[in-house]
């Protein structure tokens, strides 16, 4: 394993290994005070340092690219959806009024409408924004995939899941076309965005992981299948506020289900380490040994 | 402002001015100059494959490839050879170069033929 990425999943155990703290003494007291500041303040530093890396890497990558290579431009988008999902978080840590630095939230109402706060447009630019980037991004990535015949054909499954996805997409559109009577602002409309573009992403995520199952396990095919891994554990935390909001889950199991996103923050930080790793291994200045 | 005067339309239009000299008509090669050539060119091949010479070329084809097969795992997988187009044939240079450029990008995959070429 790349020492970034061993690095990264370090961070996250010793971040999870805390959070499990915070949710033992939750679970004995009922009470939320520990694990609130535990996510607010741990959960938030976490993921600046996680999307800052993400982003510092991403850009690195795409710097080993010459501008008229294709991957160029799918790095560069990638790049660009971990500095939205950078810029999302700040935002939102900036007008928590809880965190120590959160006295912004005075000033956090903003002018015209387009957005009701400070926080939802953080939301919007860390959410639909950064899936809009990533879906750009990881289409050209597949583009790349298709010439080279690495798309492997779709198995029952596959298709199954597709089904699933498009299926829920329409559905949500039923819910979300009544309530534009309602004259939302901009910014609720964007987070409408959120769905379509994950399931679009969730798509996107099923056809990189046949190539990467056809590939192998080498750097490059790690590198895709982190960010399979991180679509897949974000879908499944927006399942989860799905199924909490509709009281399907309890207290408890809500809690727990929170620190899913700390492991899509680390496995979109692991994607382009192991990039990085697979460039660094033909300069020779990678851990890894290559024999001649 | 010279910078800026290329990119103004007029210059588009303009046919560049011909050499002094320029009229001067190539003539073929004579066929005694091609000759002579593929004589040198010959010349070289033959030392080059004196003696067990399919036996080198052959060992250090083997080697090219076997250092590619490693490469390709490392970066891609174990399954990435076969799965790519012309599967039957040896894996090459000139064959792995472009997936290679793709995903890695150009300066990377310089660098990665100069360590699969070392020492050959």
């Amino acid at each position: 394993m790349p020492r970034m990425v061993r690095l990264i999943w370090i961070l996250l155990a010793l971040h999870l290994a805390l959070g499990m703290i915070a949710y033992a003494h939750f679970l004995v007291t009922g009470r939320y005070v520990v694990l609130g500041w535990y996510f607010s303040t741990l959960g938030t530093l976490f993921f600046l340092v996680m999307t800052a890396i993400e982003c510092c890497l991403a850009l690195i990558c795409r710097s080993w690219f010459d501008s008229d290579e294709p991957m160029r431009l799918a790095w560069g988008m990638i790049a660009c959806a971990a500095l939205a999902r950078l810029g999302g978080v700040l935002l939102r840590a900036v007008s928590d009024g809880h965190l120590p630095w959160g006295y912004w939230h005075q000033f956090s109402q903003l002018p015209g409408g387009l957005f009701t706060n400070l926080s939802q447009m953080g939301l919007v630019v860390g959410g639909p924004l950064s899936m809009a980037f990533l879906a750009i991004g990881l289409g050209r990535v597949l583009g790349i995939q298709r010439k080279f015949h690495l798309l492997g054909s779709l198995t029952r499954a596959d298709k199954a899941l597709l089904v699933l996805v498009v299926a829920f997409s329409v559905s949500q559109l039923f819910i979300i076309l009544p309530l534009l009577g309602s004259h939302p602002s901009l910014g609720t409309m964007l987070l409408w965005l959120s769905d379509p573009l994950l399931s679009l992403l969730l798509i996107e995520a099923i056809l990189v992981r046949r190539s990467v199952i056809r590939m192998g396990q080498g750097l490059v095919a790690k590198c895709w299948g982190m960010f399979v891994l991180a679509i897949v554990v974000t879908s499944a935390g927006d399942a989860a506020i799905w199924a909490s909001s509709h009281n399907l889950l309890s207290e408890s199991i809500t809690a727990l289900s929170w620190y899913i996103w700390f492991v899509a923050a680390a496995a979109f930080a692991s994607a382009p380490a192991y990039q990085l790793a697979a460039i660094s291994l033909t300069r020779g200045t990678s851990t890894h040994l290559m024999g001649k | 402002m010279k910078m800026l005067g290329r990119w103004h339309p007029r210059s588009w239009r303009r046919r560049p001015v011909a050499a002094p000299g320029s009229e001067v008509n190539f003539e073929a090669a004579t066929t005694s100059g091609l000759d002579d050539l593929q004589a040198r060119l010959n010349h070289w091949s033959d030392l080059w494959t004196k003696g067990n010479e399919s036996a080198i070329r052959s060992e250090a084809q083997k080697l090219v490839a076997e250092r590619l097969a490693k490469w390709m795992e490392h970066c891609f997988g174990q399954h990435a050879q076969s799965s790519l187009r012309g599967k039957s044939s040896q894996i090459s240079l000139a064959s792995s170069t472009p997936i290679f450029t793709a995903f890695l990008g150009r300066r990377a995959t310089r660098e990665l033929s100069r360590r699969v070429l070392q020492d050959l």
